[in-house]
């Protein structure tokens, strides 16, 4: 065997290994689960639900109010655009449980925004609008980096072609914009997805109830031990990959560029 | 159609000529031709006639910009049905499709096009609109070259059938020599305009010159007397005489026809003749042209029939074939 067989099998070698170090907890997970004694905990389904519906409505929200941002980041030159870029790296950047201090401070019954609202009848603490709040604060920035990269991919010459053919600009964007940035976009659905699902730091702090997987998850290990956390964790896996797997596949199925 | 613009930015520029039948827009590259396209189209902001004032989606024009920018998520038919809306807009897309000869490509998609066959399917798109003017933004630059003759062949003709005024911006003297009407642009001003006919035989200057494609147009300046002037060539390091009345002092450009010059062996030369070494053979046809280098600069020099080419040569530029234009700097 000569030096550069060598050389060419040391990096396999290495790939190998590394890929092994990631699967491992996956499989560990599958080995110490009670198979035959496979049951919840009270009160994992409601958790279950808790964590699917809010999550929904955070991620239409983040969708609906984090597109036009990322079109607008996208396509208009600003001067002080560094400092937009650093107001989201700072959101992105922030720790979740100092997120959730900070949210707690500015939402909370005592925080002058949380005041107002609470005198509106909107309570940002321990509610329902709290953990939706939570997950959108957490899963927002991810979302707007995500798809304005994807909709910096799209030339811009096809866009004004089609304002030449006649279309609107609006129309341009269905048409044009979001069919050519589907991937990244689709992406960028599933990484919100991902990231409201499994909140837990800024969570725990403003919404320690209603109860998601992830705090029900702790509540389990807390109170009972680590044998109750295995099935509930089986279900967050469960829930939180198919929206991921099913956009990425979809994305890449249609013909694209 | 005529055509009236002024655009200030990011440079400057106004631009007012007629278009009739296919016009070519003739001008070195970063006059801001694209930019005068862009601007009639409103995709930038300028002030002019015809479309003042209107957005990009109520002007009637058909825009082909360089590369064609076809859709790559839709194919042919799709993308020529991009203008169209109704239940028809397939068959009407299909319609258009057959005008320009591309039917039997109509499931493709422009990556699997070639060049030409993109600019065709670019052109239905561009006509499914029912432009009053089409926009060409250099439409030979994305060509084969073994076949772009015959492509902008089939391009004027299909502008010429479907009877619509076409303006094409480009810097390739081709192009120009096949237009209707040609308008040249030499630093952001319009300096001629005409037929190729009229313009070819009588360019206005040496930047026409160089526009239009003429090779040997060089730099110069008249020395000796009003009774025997010479035309002193810095680049080539040497002077010959000239015919006619030129202001002694001129700064001038001039031009000789490569047919025009003499090429002889260097022992039998006469007094005026220029020492010169071939640099490249063009063998086109039956036709051969030398790349001759002269001092600093290249003279190009046709050479006649059966004619065998001696070692070391010297040219002879008879007077009566050079062209002098006064230049300002």
């Amino acid at each position: 065997m000569n030096a550069a067989t060598h050389r060419s099998r040391l990096p396999a070698a290495i790939s190998v290994f590394t890929l092994l170090l990631l699967i491992a907890p996956f499989v560990g997970l599958a080995l110490v689960t009670h198979w035959l004694d496979f049951h919840f905990a009270e009160g994992d389904g409601g958790a279950i639900a808790v964590s699917l519906g809010y999550s929904l409505l955070a991620l239409i929200l983040i969708i609906a109010l984090g597109t036009p941002l990322a079109w607008w980041l996208a396509r208009h030159p600003l001067r002080g655009k560094w400092l937009i870029d650093a107001v989201l790296l700072l959101a992105l950047l922030t720790p979740p449980l100092a997120m959730g201090l900070l949210l707690a401070s500015m939402y909370g019954p005592y925080g002058p925004a949380g005041h107002l609202l609470e005198r509106a009848g909107l309570i940002l603490t321990n509610s329902a609008p709290a953990f939706v709040m939570a997950q959108f604060y957490s899963a927002l920035p991810y979302y707007v980096i995500a798809a304005r990269a994807a909709f910096e991919g799209v030339p811009r010459e096809l866009e004004q072609i089609a304002l030449t053919l006649g279309h609107s600009p609006w129309r341009s964007f269905v048409h044009v914009s979001l069919p050519l940035a589907r991937l990244g976009l689709a992406a960028a659905v599933a990484l919100a997805w991902v990231r409201a699902l499994g909140e837990f730091g800024v969570v725990l702090i403003v919404a320690y109830y209603p109860q998601g997987i992830p705090v029900k998850l702790w509540v389990n290990l807390q109170n009972i031990g680590l044998n109750a956390v295995y099935p509930l964790l089986w279900i967050f896996f469960l829930v939180a990959m198919p929206l991921p797997l099913i956009l990425g596949l979809a994305a890449r199925r249609r013909r694209l560029i | 159609m005529r055509i009236d613009y002024a655009i200030e930015h990011p440079v400057a520029l106004h631009a007012a000529f007629d278009v009739e039948g296919f016009t070519v827009l003739l001008g070195a590259s970063g006059e801001g031709k694209s930019m005068l396209l862009r601007a009639i189209a409103g995709l930038i902001p300028a002030k002019g006639e015809p479309f003042g004032g209107m957005p990009a989606q109520d002007r009637a024009v058909g825009y082909l910009p360089q590369g064609y920018a076809l859709f790559p998520h839709l194919n042919a038919w799709q993308n020529v049905a991009f203008a169209l809306r109704g239940p028809q807009r397939r068959e009407h897309a299909m319609q258009l499709l057959e005008r320009v000869h591309m039917a039997e490509f109509a499931e493709r998609y422009p990556l699997t096009l070639s060049g030409g066959q993109q600019q065709r399917v670019a052109l239905a798109r561009a006509l499914a609109r029912k432009p009053q003017l089409l926009l060409l933004d250099e439409p030979t630059s994305a060509l084969d070259p073994v076949t772009r003759d015959d492509v902008i062949a089939e391009l004027i003709a299909e502008v010429h059938d479907f009877g619509i005024p076409a303006l094409a911006v480009s810097h390739d003297p081709q192009l120009a020599a096949v237009a209707d009407r040609l308008v040249l642009m030499h630093g952001r001003r319009i300096i001629q305009i005409g037929t190729p006919q009229v313009l070819y035989a009588n360019p206005i200057s040496g930047a026409a010159a160089r526009l239009l494609g003429y090779r040997n147009v060089h730099r110069g300046h008249i020395e000796g007397t009003p009774s025997a002037p010479r035309l002193m060539w810095p680049d080539g390091g040497t002077s010959f005489p000239i015919e006619g009345h030129a202001p002694i002092g001129a700064n001038v450009d001039w031009m000789i026809d490569p047919a025009a010059i003499r090429i002889t062996d260097m022992r039998d030369a006469l007094p005026d003749a220029i020492p010169a070494s071939i640099e490249v053979r063009h063998v086109n046809g039956r036709i051969t042209q030398l790349g001759l280098r002269c001092g600093l600069a290249r003279l190009w020099a046709t050479v006649p029939d059966g004619m065998q080419v001696p070692e070391s040569l010297a040219v002879h530029l008879s007077p009566k074939a050079i062209r002098c234009w006064a230049r300002d700097v």
